[in-house]
């Protein structure tokens, strides 16, 4: 009789606590949803690839159907001209009603919005498909270019560097910087990367460093007097890879883009890129021949994530966490990873889907170039290494 | 001037030219500006020459401006990626001796396009600026005796090239000097060749301008901008530097002119430099057909001469970029066209009895085209945003006209001159009003002087890129600004599928306007072309 009134107790202390809250959250998310019915929510999102503006207009029917919501996507060419319209609009006192609902973004624009207040929330914890998102085993849902999130942006996809070959050229896996490095010398004139301080370029050298440090415990703090200390390892290592890289590293492609072109054409052996399905992607449409393989450093793949982000002056606050809930729902999540769609690797934990959910992602075919999702994130260092690492390459190598 | 003085204004900042000498490898692209912009200059110079000289004495004047005529209508900027993708290592050219010649199954790791000397910069640079001279040359003909100088010195014995080169051309060259100076500038700052062809690291200096100007973050826009001013002085020196050059070639002439050296068979020199013709002619067309097949093919390994199939997928997507900015391409050359011809047209009429007065105007037109396109385009920049019109269809087009009113005037000013005014007073005698005297008289004798102008002008308006990048903020897309910014991050699939209509579009308007030539006079007998 004991035993069972403290197991009775035992019970209702582990269920009233997450019980109670868990039924109010709800109801606080069904007025959300009620608030949300017939808003129309203006969505800036890049809008230059034609597969993702599917994606969008998929998600908006969607939406309409479910929810009555009237999902408007704004093409913008770079987000960045979204974050100065939100600046503007605050400057010219528009502090209600603002144009822009919703925003993809990531890095130094959120840092931007973020540091001037420009954001609503934080909210992005409390939606209830945040429940899914791998918070624990990926840090890049919660630290956005070593800015902590704090809930003002959503988790909306990840991406982890991956290295492509050409597999009739390359045998073994080459996945650590020695037997890398031993493949460059032993084929000189067929492996390169975009020149920094391109974007990728400059995601190569802070992938190469972290693979390099035996401890990344200083590179995720401001770098300082021990830059050139902590950073030798990685110039000794392109020393000596220049020398046999493609025009013997006097020459770079400019992007990403551009090495898949090199590649495709049969000059280089190797391309880069952020997103793991990038290559069976362009083999679909004919852009690659198909016979390419892809691996992930072991050290780890450098991630980092895409985020949603409220603006605060936005006139349908509702609406546009009712569609961030459904961005990050498995249904979404799935078609998002689907190569046929978009194919980009979710940011939600599939393991703690039930499994309903979970059929939806074993239903995804991945394309023959696509490697196994990785288990191993690294986050990007501490921001003060991007600049100091791209000028120390520009002072090093351009001659 | 406006422009100009806006730009030396704003240029003026120490801080940022300091930082601009502390950029790494900056003296090398200072020196790969002027190596290439003058060494293009005085290969095309010496090219045109030799060429005119050629066809004018071997009587295949209209053979050579027919050659020339496609080189012209192409933008720079379709010549520099259709180069590239001929001369790389990867390319059309190699592809075409490969395996079977050169044994080569995977493209060698030569260093060719982008190479740091700028040799294929210059190859390109050649190409196109030789097309130009031509043009120059030709038109410059009318105003020098150059049959009686030629027969002269055939007289005492010379060989047509030599009696061409030492009385002619010097007769001709004073003619040229503007056009010989705008290709000197261009060559020392454009963009549009070496973005997809110039060096790399470090790039030529108009191209590190371009890519701060381009850059998303603000700070770096202050070093363009002092940068254009540096661009300016590099500009102006190289002009000096010429005007001397000009001097001591023309000694050198006299020299051999004196020497009285006669040859006794001037046959291995015309073979020679027909050969270069004609390969300079065959790169040219090569480099539109690369275009054509790296835009339509999907993945195209080395070393298949053509793309092993050209799938509906790609097509569609070509179609789709196209269709996207050919809209704005074709309404901003049409505009620029039109107005520039309403513009030019009463202006010419005004001063159609005064040579002088035309070749003032012209000058004054012809100015912007001796700045650097950075320089003058930062200033027009400037004033487009005190004017709050930047980044507007209004303010592109009114950039665009700024670059295609010399060309018009250059062209219908003569042609209005040249209509024998008793035409005009006929008609008056036989008391026709002015207004219908002009359009029954004068209108129909400039008719196809005015087709020409619009296909001219049109052709420069698609080929613009700067002008469209400045006055329109990076807000206005069209073929040349999408080609340049797919070029630019190295992506040559997708800069030669924006290419095409670059190619595309002048040909057609210049075919479009010489069948409309000829359909207007079938029925009319001695009207000038």
């Amino acid at each position: 009789m004991r035993a069972s009134g403290q197991k009775l107790l035992l019970v209702l202390l582990l269920v009233f606590p997450l019980a109670r809250p868990a039924h109010t959250q709800s109801d606080d998310w069904h007025a959300v949803v009620a608030e949300a019915r017939g808003q129309t929510v203006y969505f800036n999102a890049w809008g230059g690839d034609l597969a993702i503006n599917r994606y969008v207009e998929w998600a908006a029917m969607r939406l309409r159907d479910e929810y009555s919501i009237e999902l408007q996507h704004v093409r913008v060419t770079d987000i960045a001209e979204t974050v100065s319209r939100i600046i503007a609009e605050r400057s010219a006192g528009r502090d209600r009603g603002g144009s822009v609902d919703l925003v993809w973004i990531n890095g130094e624009n959120f840092a931007a919005l973020k540091s001037a207040g420009l954001l609503y929330g934080p909210w992005a914890r409390q939606l209830p498909n945040a429940a899914y998102i791998n918070w624990a085993g990926n840090p890049t849902t919660l630290i956005d270019g070593s800015l902590a999130t704090e809930g003002y942006e959503l988790p909306w996809g990840t991406a982890a560097l991956t290295l492509f070959f050409d597999k009739t050229r390359v045998d073994g896996m080459p996945a650590n910087p020695e037997d890398l490095l031993s493949w460059i010398e032993q084929h000189p004139g067929r492996f390169s990367y975009p020149q920094p301080p391109s974007f990728l370029g400059s995601a190569f050298l802070k992938q190469m460093l972290l693979a390099l440090s035996d401890n990344k415990e200083p590179l995720y703090a401001p770098a300082g007097a021990d830059f050139a200390a902590l950073s030798s390892p990685l110039w000794h290592w392109l020393d000596r890879a220049h020398l046999s890289m493609w025009r013997s590293g006097r020459l770079f492609p400019h992007s990403g883009p551009a090495q898949r072109d090199l590649l495709a054409v049969g000059e280089l052996d190797w391309m880069l890129s952020f997103n793991p399905a990038e290559a069976s992607r362009a083999i679909r449409q004919d852009e690659l021949h198909d016979n390419i393989g892809a691996l992930q450093l072991d050290a780890g793949a450098l991630a980092n994530s895409h985020f949603l982000a409220i603006p605060y002056n936005s006139a349908a606050t509702a609406g546009a966490r009712v569609v961030a809930n459904f961005l990050v729902s498995p249904e979404a999540q799935a078609r998002k990873a689907d190569e046929r769609y978009w194919g980009d690797p979710t940011v939600l934990d599939i393991a703690s889907l039930d499994s309903q959910e979970r059929a939806y992602f074993d239903a995804l075919e991945s394309g023959p170039a696509t490697p196994p999702s990785g288990e191993r994130f690294l986050a990007e260092p501490h921001a003060s290494w991007t600049a100091l690492l791209e000028q120390a390459w520009l002072k090093r190598y351009v001659r | 001037m406006a422009g100009l003085v806006a730009a030396l204004w704003v240029g003026l900042d120490a801080p940022a030219l300091s930082r601009i000498l502390a950029t790494p490898g900056i003296g090398l692209s200072v020196a790969s500006s002027l190596w290439t912009g003058s060494i293009a200059t005085a290969c095309a110079l010496l090219l045109a020459h030799l060429a005119i000289a050629l066809a004018v004495s071997g009587n295949w004047q209209r053979r050579l401006n027919a050659m020339t005529l496609p080189l012209l209508a192409m933008p720079h900027l379709a010549i520099g990626i259709g180069l590239a993708l001929v001369l790389a290592p990867s390319g059309v050219l190699l592809r075409v001796f490969s395996p079977w010649a050169t044994g080569f199954e995977l493209p060698p790791d030569w260093l060719i396009v982008n190479d740091p000397a700028g040799l294929s910069l210059l190859v390109g640079l050649v190409l196109k600026e030789t097309g130009f001279l031509v043009m120059a040359l030709g038109a410059a003909l009318g105003q020098v005796p150059s049959a009686r100088l030629q027969m002269q010195s055939a007289t005492l014995g010379y060989g047509p090239l030599k009696s061409w080169l030492t009385t002619v051309a010097p007769a001709l060259q004073q003619q040229i000097r503007l056009p010989l100076a705008a290709v000197f500038v261009f060559g020392i700052s454009n963009v549009e060749m070496a973005i997809p062809l110039g060096p790399d690291l470090p790039p030529t200096f108009s191209v590190l301008l371009w890519r701060w100007f381009t850059d998303p973050d603000p700070t770096i826009h202050a070093q363009a901008y002092a940068g254009t001013l540096l661009l300016f002085v590099l500009g102006i020196a190289a002009i000096v530097a010429a005007a001397v050059l000009g001097r001591l070639v023309r000694r050198l002439l006299r020299i051999s002119a004196e020497s009285g050296t006669r040859r006794h068979t001037e046959r291995p020199v015309r073979r020679l430099i027909g050969i270069v013709l004609a390969a300079g002619f065959t790169l040219g067309l090569l480099s539109i057909v690369a275009i054509g097949l790296r835009a339509f093919s999907g993945q195209w390994r080395f070393p298949t001469l053509l793309p092993d199939r050209s799938s509906l997928d790609v097509w569609t997507d070509v179609a789709a970029l196209s269709a996207s900015v050919a809209g704005t391409t074709l309404a901003l050359a049409a505009a620029t066209a039109l107005l520039g011809v309403a513009l030019v047209l009463p202006a010419a009429e005004g001063c159609k009895q005064s040579a002088n007065t035309r070749r003032q105007v012209g000058a004054w037109l012809f100015l912007p085209l001796l700045l650097p396109q950075m320089t003058f385009l930062f200033g027009v920049q400037v004033l487009l945003i005190r004017l709050r019109i930047d980044g507007t269809f209004v303010a592109v087009l009114w950039s665009h006209l700024i670059f295609a009113l010399p060309y018009l005037w250059g062209l219908l000013a003569p042609a209005r001159a040249a209509i024998d005014p008793r035409f005009d007073q006929v008609a008056a005698t036989l008391g026709a009003s002015p207004g219908r005297r002009w359009l029954t008289v004068t209108a129909p004798l400039l008719a196809r002087p005015t087709l020409l102008a619009l296909a001219l002008a049109a052709s420069v308006s698609v080929a613009l890129y700067l002008p469209t990048l400045f006055a329109g903020a990076g807000r206005i897309a069209t073929a040349a600004s999408e080609a340049a910014a797919a070029a630019g991050s190295g992506n040559l699939r997708l800069a030669a599928a924006h290419a095409i209509l670059l190619a595309v579009i002048p040909l057609c308007i210049f075919a479009i306007a010489y069948i409309a030539g000829a359909m207007l006079f079938r029925q009319r007998r001695g009207v000038p072309r």
